[in-house]
């Protein structure tokens, strides 16, 4: 029998945002080679990570079959057991459970994993729901300050204008964004390059000299992290002080823009937040600030894109609103070449809101009502219920798991914690405070996590359930962030191993638990049900059978998406109490708590470089992406770890005046947790700030030193008001290590 | 005869490695000392006044090859219809055996070795098997900001203003490497 090569059209399912085209080459059963997008134009070209693709489908290491723990928890010890056994025991474990502790006692704990909407949570949503209940976690990791605060402004978030409308920009300011690293939109960094090269003005606002900044930036600010809402409140300043401002839109379209003058100005508390105030704070020279607040007013238009990164710090919302506010000041709103604010995700009706948070099509079945915990279209979180968090019905906030299991009832808390199930997601590793975290885990009495390796979470978990890939099965997927484009995602390889795929296992699971509704839908039956729900919203469809023969459905759009365009042009009602964009918003001053003040503020973040705790531990944590993973995912890639060492950017100076040189062993430690890594002695970053990519996998050796880099054994786990990841509110000592050695 | 070359457009690259990772996917290499693409990251300036640029190193496929005279055993030939460099590795004696003559004697250290002891010379081809069915090159379709570009090198010298020279990238008027850019200033 002659196999042929086959090409086949898939999209990459990375929680980047991008969802790349892939062209997998497919022979005798196996991927041998994958290509991306070289089709027409526009082209939506993978990135490094996707292309290791194929090196993660076949890694030696990926499991292949489910797994039983049989040493302590994290010793890595496990031994190959049947699904029979596997599933026995999970559906007996959490039985147990909930029979002596209540349905809420069984967290499931989910990141996004991969960017789908079969193959998640979401059958484990229905199937727990059916079961009795569970509790679930409410806060992004990505962008809950931003969320939280385009609420508030606009009445709805994800609002921002297609990456392509860069091209009509006159001046870019890139605050606190790495694109070039980070993607979060395929073609991004190139609408921005090709705006660059046609005379577009780009100015890149961040502690770190990064690719982007190399790359796109005419002028490169540094500025101390956590202080961005100082800076952007002195560019208010000159912009009011001279006169520079939209007063025409400011009329118009927003309210409470007199409120936060008088604060600006010095009216309200008798500190004007001029650029001197300012300098003192970012460390950003007046001069400078007053420069390009009199550009940025000047020139039109002109796209102010906030990066989420500065809003996760202690009080990220207000440098969120403020950039808002001056969006706004400069008239850039609902204007093609301006810009919102956050980007957390486009606007449109092609990719967003109505397929909840632009992860590809509603998932089919009805999640069915949850006994212990209600949700919303949008999670219900989004303007904080101090009662509802208080009772649990909202579940528990995603950065305080640890907090909750480790505390229960006794601690406030809706309920103890006994049994974790995490469909996707490397929680142990990802979220804030790694060794809290290992704690709580220790303490529960049953855990179990579906993924393609060993990850740290899989280490401490009693059952590791195999799960199939991209590949190995059916689902359609959109981008999150970029595009127009939807593709249908085939199964294209039988999957890896004994591993199956999320819906089987929660069919399977469901059969154990007795559970007899859970889906009588075929796997195709529920993806073309998903498709018809997207249908009549985006009537370019053609028929399912068609979209799947056809596989990668480019929308051709003729203009690009202008958030708000309407209600600019036309005087439409924008989603607020007021109808207007709400510098002062009425129901932030509902919540009256002053770590949330209704007009945007500067308040000092804790555990910044001004805390008294900055004595014992000088430096400012960042925890910036890596240019080879994808969050946690592809650490383990041998394609990937070729190219960047996990090291610690320190300033030149920083280093020298402690002995450091480059690949040096340097031990890095708080009160929270110690790591030994090599440092990477660095002219590309502020002295009195080091950066650790974040993702890389805990790894800690007998005296719990990690010895992966894993950023979160020294992050904090404390929220921002609005409940946010607060990733930029760490400090750190740095020395070298007693080890000595230098690595390559 | 037609000489291949490549396009670089130091202005756009990131130094993001997708080139570098797709070249691996597509030849099949390992994760490993043979790099068909290699990124070189140039840091120049104290803060806050710096320069960073990055170049990408495959083989230029040059025009009069040192490597092609170096080899003890011919086993690397310069091709007559495309100019384009390739190494028979049936040939070739193996690093230790012959000591990388081939690699000593060029300025990009392009010849490239596995992991394996005694491992035979292996290299960028420029996608033969690509060009010849009318293809681009993986790294050219690879590249998310477009900053690469391969063809015959006349045609890019037409469709761009070039330079023979870019940061970190000396050009040698003997071998004459078949690349030109724009380079990051």
């Amino acid at each position: 029998m002659i196999n042929e090569e086959k090409i086949i059209y898939t999209a990459c399912s990375n929680d980047c945002g991008g969802g790349c085209i892939f062209k997998a080459h497919v022979k005798d059963g196996k991927i041998i080679r994958i290509e991306t997008d070289n089709d027409n134009e526009p082209q939506y070209r993978a990135c490094v990570r996707g292309r290791a693709w194929r090196q993660r489908i076949y890694a030696p290491d990926r499991l292949k079959h489910p797994l039983k723990r049989v040493g302590e928890r994290g010793s890595g010890k496990f031994e190959n057991i049947s699904w029979d056994e596997a599933l026995d025991t999970v559906a007996n474990e959490l039985l147990k459970v909930r029979e002596k502790y209540g349905p809420a006692s069984t967290i499931v704990l989910h990141a996004i994993g991969d960017d789908n909407n079969i193959h998640t949570h979401a059958p484990f949503w229905r199937l727990f729901n059916l079961a009795g209940g569970f509790t679930g976690t409410w806060a992004f990791f990505s962008f809950e300050q931003a969320m939280f605060s385009e609420i508030a402004t606009f009445g709805m978030p994800m609002v921002r204008n297609s990456s392509s409308a860069l091209l009509d920009s006159k001046m870019i300011i890139l605050w606190g964004c790495n694109p070039a690293v980070t993607r979060h939109e395929t073609k991004a960094t190139w609408y921005m390059k090709q705006a660059k090269e046609a005379g577009t003005k780009i100015v890149c606002i961040d502690p770190k000299y990064t690719r982007s900044a190399a790359i796109l930036a005419d002028k490169w600010i540094p500025i101390k992290p956590t202080t961005d809402t100082a800076m952007l409140l002195a560019m208010a300043y000159v912009m009011i002080d001279e006169d520079l401002y939209d007063h025409e839109f400011i009329e118009k379209y927003t309210y409470g823009f007199d409120k936060f003058s008088d604060y600006v100005m010095g009216e309200e508390e008798g500190v004007p937040k001029n650029p001197e105030w300012a300098e003192k704070i970012t460390s950003v020279k007046a001069s400078d600030i007053e420069e390009l607040a009199r550009e940025y007013a000047s020139t039109k238009p002109a796209a102010l894109i906030s990066g989420i990164s500065p809003s996760r710090s202690a009080y990220g919302e207000q440098y969120t609103r403020a950039t808002i506010t001056l969006s706004a000041m400069t008239g850039n709103i609902g204007r093609k070449g301006g810009e919102v604010s956050s980007r957390t995700y486009p606007g449109g009706k092609y990719q967003n809101a109505p397929f909840l948070f632009g992860l590809g099509a509603p998932f089919p079945l009805p999640e069915e009502k949850n006994p212990v915990m209600e949700r919303g279209p949008f999670q219900s979180h989004l303007i904080p219920d101090a009662k509802r968090i208080a009772k649990g019905t909202v579940g528990i906030n995603t950065h305080q798991v640890a907090d909750a299991i480790l505390k229960g009832k006794a601690g406030g808390y809706p309920a103890d914690y006994k049994a974790i199930f995490i469909p996707c997601g490397n929680y142990v590793n990802q979220d804030c405070n790694t060794n809290k975290t290992v704690k709580a885990f220790k303490s529960v009495d049953f855990i179990v996590t579906l993924d393609h390796f060993l990850t740290p979470s899989a280490q401490y978990s009693d059952i590791v359930l195999p799960v199939a890939s991209l590949f190995e099965r059916n689902e359609i997927m959109s981008t999150v962030n970029g595009g127009p484009y939807w593709a249908f995602a085939p199964k294209m390889i039988e999957p890896v191993g004994e591993s199956k795929t999320h819906l089987e296992i929660a069919e399977l699971l469901a059969k154990k638990m007795g559970i007899t509704n859970f889906n009588d839908k075929t796997e195709d039956e529920l993806n073309e049900a998903s498709y018809n729900t997207i249908r009549p919203v985006l009537r370019e469809f053609p028929d399912y059978e068609i979209f799947k023969q056809q596989g990668i459905l480019k929308i051709d759009v003729e203009e690009p998406y202008i958030a708000f365009k309407e209600q600019i042009e036309k005087n439409l009602p924008f989603f607020t109490p007021s109808k207007k964009i709400e510098i002062y918003s009425q129901r932030i001053a509902e919540l009256n708590n002053p770590e949330i003040p209704p007009i945007p503020k500067y308040i000092e973040a804790w555990e910044s470089l001004s805390d008294p705790k900055a004595k014992q531990y000088p430096f400012q944590l960042l925890t910036s992406h890596s240019i080879r993973r994808s969050h946690s995912q592809f650490d383990n890639i041998p394609w990937l770890r070729e190219l960047v060492k996990q090291e610690i950017f320190i300033n030149a100076s920083d280093a020298e005046s402690r002995g450091i040189k480059t690949g040096d062993m340097v031990r890095v430690f708080n009160d929270r947790g110690e790591m030994i890594i090599p440092a990477r002695v660095s002219e590309r970053i502020m002295s009195g700030v080091v950066d650790l990519p974040q993702g890389a996998w805990f790894n800690p050796d007998k005296d719990g030193i990690d010895r992966g880099g894993c950023a979160n054994v020294l992050t904090l786990d404390r929220t921002s008001p609005a409940g946010g990841l607060v990733t930029n509110c760490s400090l750190v000592q740095i020395e070298k290590s007693q080890e000595g050695g230098t690595t390559k | 005869m037609t000489q291949y070359g490549f396009y670089i457009d130091q202005t756009r690259c990131i130094g993001c490695f997708t080139c570098a990772v797709a070249c691996k996917d597509w030849h099949d290499i390992d994760a490993g000392p043979a790099k068909w693409i290699r990124i070189k990251e140039i840091e120049k300036g104290t803060f806050p006044d710096l320069y960073l640029a990055f170049l990408p190193i495959p083989c230029f496929h040059c025009v009069d090859p040192a490597c092609v005279k170096a080899c003890p055993t011919n086993a690397i030939i310069k091709r007559e219809s495309d100019g384009i460099v390739i190494v028979n590795q049936d040939l070739c004696l193996g690093k230790s055996e012959c000591g990388s003559k081939c690699l000593k004697v060029c300025p990009w250290d392009s010849p490239q070795f596995g992991s394996l002891e005694n491992a035979k010379m292996e290299k960028c081809n420029l996608c033969i098997d690509r060009i010849e069915n009318g293809k681009q090159t993986i790294c050219v379709e690879a590249c998310p900001v477009y900053a690469l570009d391969v063809a015959p090198i006349e045609e890019l010298i037409k469709k761009y203003e070039t330079f023979n020279e870019a940061e970190g990238f000396k050009s040698s008027e003997k071998i004459q490497p078949s690349v030109v850019f724009k380079p990051k200033i």
